[in-house]
C-alpha cells in the first residue's frame, strides 16, 4: 500500500503555475485517498479551486496526474475538483505566506470578514481604504493601485516608502 | 450527483441558463473593452471582470449540462437566439461609452449578487457549493462598480452629467432582470431557489438607490408591463443575434472540435 504521506510529499513539490508556492501550501489539497482493487492502486486527490474556472486548474490536474502517477506502485491517479469546503486565502500555510511574501505577494490576514448581503465581504477596493504592510520594506504607507492584476486572484498595491509595487491576494 | 425530481429538471436547468446567459453576454460585452479601457488599470479590470463572468457562466453551464446531458460549449454556443434566457440589459451595445458600461455593470452586478446568494441557499448541493464560491467573487465586482459609480457621480460636473445620462439610458432596462421565468414557483417551493422575487426586488432597489444617493445620481427603474419584451422567455432585442453570430463564428465551423 502506498503511504499517504509520501503522496503529500510529492504534491508538495508541485508549484502553482502562477505563483511561487506549492499547491499544498496554497491549501488546494483537501484530501488524498488510496484504494486497491481491480484497477490496481488508485490514488484519488480531492482539490479545491481558488477561483472558479481558474485557467490554471487543468494544468494543476495534469501535474498531479503525472507526478503522482510516476510514484512506484501507483497505477492510476484521479483528481477531483470540489467546491465544498470553499477554498479561501485562510487555507494558505505559514510557509506559503512566507514564500509569497519573499516574492512580493502579500496575503490578507485570517478572519476580519464582514457580512454584506448575507455573504462575505472582500477587502475594500476603494483606493487608500486599507493599509497592507509592504512585503519589501514593511511600511504601511501603501495604497491600492489597481483592484485587478495579472491574474484574477491578485490586486496591485504600491508602497510610497520604498516605491515598489507589490501584489496582494484578494480575499475570497 | 443528487437526483432532482424529474418534473423540476427542466425549470431548474432553465433557471441556471438564465443566470449563465446573463453572465455570458455581460462578460462578452465587457471583453469588448480589452485594449480600449479609459486607463490601464480599468482595461485590466474590465478584462478580469469579463474573465470572471465567463468563468461563472461556464461553471453554471456545466452544472446545467450535468442535469440535461448537454456540454457547456453546446449550451453556451449551440443554441439559437430565442433559446437564450438573458435579459435585454446585457444585450444592448454600450457604444464604447464608459459611463454606459459602468451603469450596465452596476445594475447587473447587484442583481447577480442577490441571485447567487439565493443559489447559495439552494437545496441542490452542487449549486449551493458552487454559488458560495461565486458569491465571494461577485462581492469584488459589486465593490468595484459601486466605487466607480460614486467616483464618477461625485467627480466633476462633466463626469456627473455623463454618468447621469448613462443611468437614464440603462436604468429603464434594469428591472427586466426580474422578469419571471416559467415554472419558477415549484423550484421556490422545493427549496431549490429559496426566497422570493419580491423580497429580492425590494432589496435590490434599496441597495441600488442607496449607492445612487451617495453618487448624487438617480435612475428610473419602473417595472414595465409583462408584455413589453421577454428575454426570460426568449424574446430578445435586435442586438442578440449579431452578437451571437460573432461569438459563435469559430464554434460553428467545427461544433465537435475538442479544445
Amino acid at each position: 500500500m502506498i503511504d499517504r504521506q509520501s503522496i503529500l510529499d510529492v504534491l508538495r513539490t508541485i508549484p502553482d503555475p502562477e505563483m511561487p508556492i506549492s499547491i499544498v501550501d496554497l491549501g488546494l489539497i483537501e484530501s488524498v485517498g488510496v484504494s486497491s482493487g481491480a484497477d490496481g492502486n488508485v490514488v484519488e486527490v480531492v482539490a479545491l479551486p481558488t477561483f472558479v474556472g481558474c485557467p490554471a486548474l487543468d494544468m494543476i490536474r495534469r501535474d498531479i496526474e503525472s507526478r503522482v502517477g510516476e510514484m512506484p506502485g501507483v497505477d492510476s491517479v484521479r483528481v477531483q475538483w470540489v467546491n465544498d469546503p470553499p477554498w479561501s486565502v485562510d487555507r494558505i500555510s505559514e510557509a506559503g505566506r512566507e514564500s509569497l511574501r519573499e516574492h512580493g505577494v502579500t496575503v490578507p490576514d485570517a478572519g476580519n470578514r464582514l457580512e454584506v448581503h448575507g455573504g462575505p465581504a472582500t477587502v475594500p477596493l476603494t483606493v487608500g481604504a486599507t493599509a497592507i504592510p509592504c512585503p519589501f520594506c514593511g511600511s504601511t504607507e501603501t495604497r491600492l493601485d489597481s483592484a485587478f492584476g495579472p491574474t484574477r486572484c491578485r490586486m496591485i498595491y504600491y508602497c510610497d516608502a520604498c516605491r515598489n509595487a507589490f501584489e496582494h491576494l484578494k480575499r475570497v | 450527483m443528487p437526483d432532482l425530481p424529474e418534473h423540476l429538471k427542466k425549470p431548474f436547468v432553465n433557471m441556471l441558463l438564465a443566470a449563465a446567459d446573463d453572465k455570458l453576454f455581460l462578460g462578452h460585452r465587457n471583453s469588448e473593452w480589452t485594449g480600449l479601457g479609459p486607463i490601464l488599470e480599468e482595461d485590466i479590470a474590465f478584462s478580469s471582470l469579463a474573465q470572471d463572468d465567463m468563468a461563472h457562466a461556464s461553471a453554471l453551464y456545466e452544472l446545467a449540462g450535468s442535469i440535461d446531458g448537454r456540454s457547456a460549449d453546446q449550451l453556451a454556443f449551440g443554441r439559437t437566439a430565442e433559446q437564450y434566457r438573458c435579459a435585454a440589459i446585457v444585450e444592448v451595445p454600450d457604444e464604447f461609452d464608459w459611463a454606459t458600461a459602468i451603469a450596465r455593470r452596476f445594475f447587473c452586478n447587484h442583481f447577480d449578487l442577490l441571485r447567487l446568494t439565493r443559489f447559495s441557499q439552494s437545496a441542490y448541493k452542487p449549486l449551493s457549493d458552487l454559488a458560495r464560491r461565486l458569491v465571494a467573487e461577485q462581492q469584488v465586482h459589486v465593490t468595484h462598480v459601486d466605487d466607480w459609480v460614486i467616483r464618477l457621480g461625485t467627480g466633476t460636473p462633466e463626469s456627473h452629467k455623463r454618468m447621469q445620462q448613462a443611468m437614464d439610458a440603462i436604468g429603464p432596462l434594469a428591472p427586466e432582470l426580474f422578469e419571471p421565468l416559467d415554472d419558477l414557483k415549484p423550484l421556490v417551493d422545493a427549496g431549490l431557489y429559496p426566497g422570493s422575487d419580491f423580497t429580492m426586488y425590494d432589496e435590490w432597489t434599496a441597495t441600488v438607490e442607496h449607492v445612487l444617493g451617495q453618487a448624487h445620481l438617480s435612475a428610473q427603474m419602473e417595472v414595465g408591463s409583462p408584455e413589453d419584451r421577454g428575454g426570460r422567455r426568449g424574446v430578445h432585442t435586435q442586438y442578440l443575434a449579431p452578437m451571437l453570430d460573432e461569438m459563435c463564428e469559430v464554434y460553428r465551423l467545427e461544433p465537435k472540435a475538442a479544445w
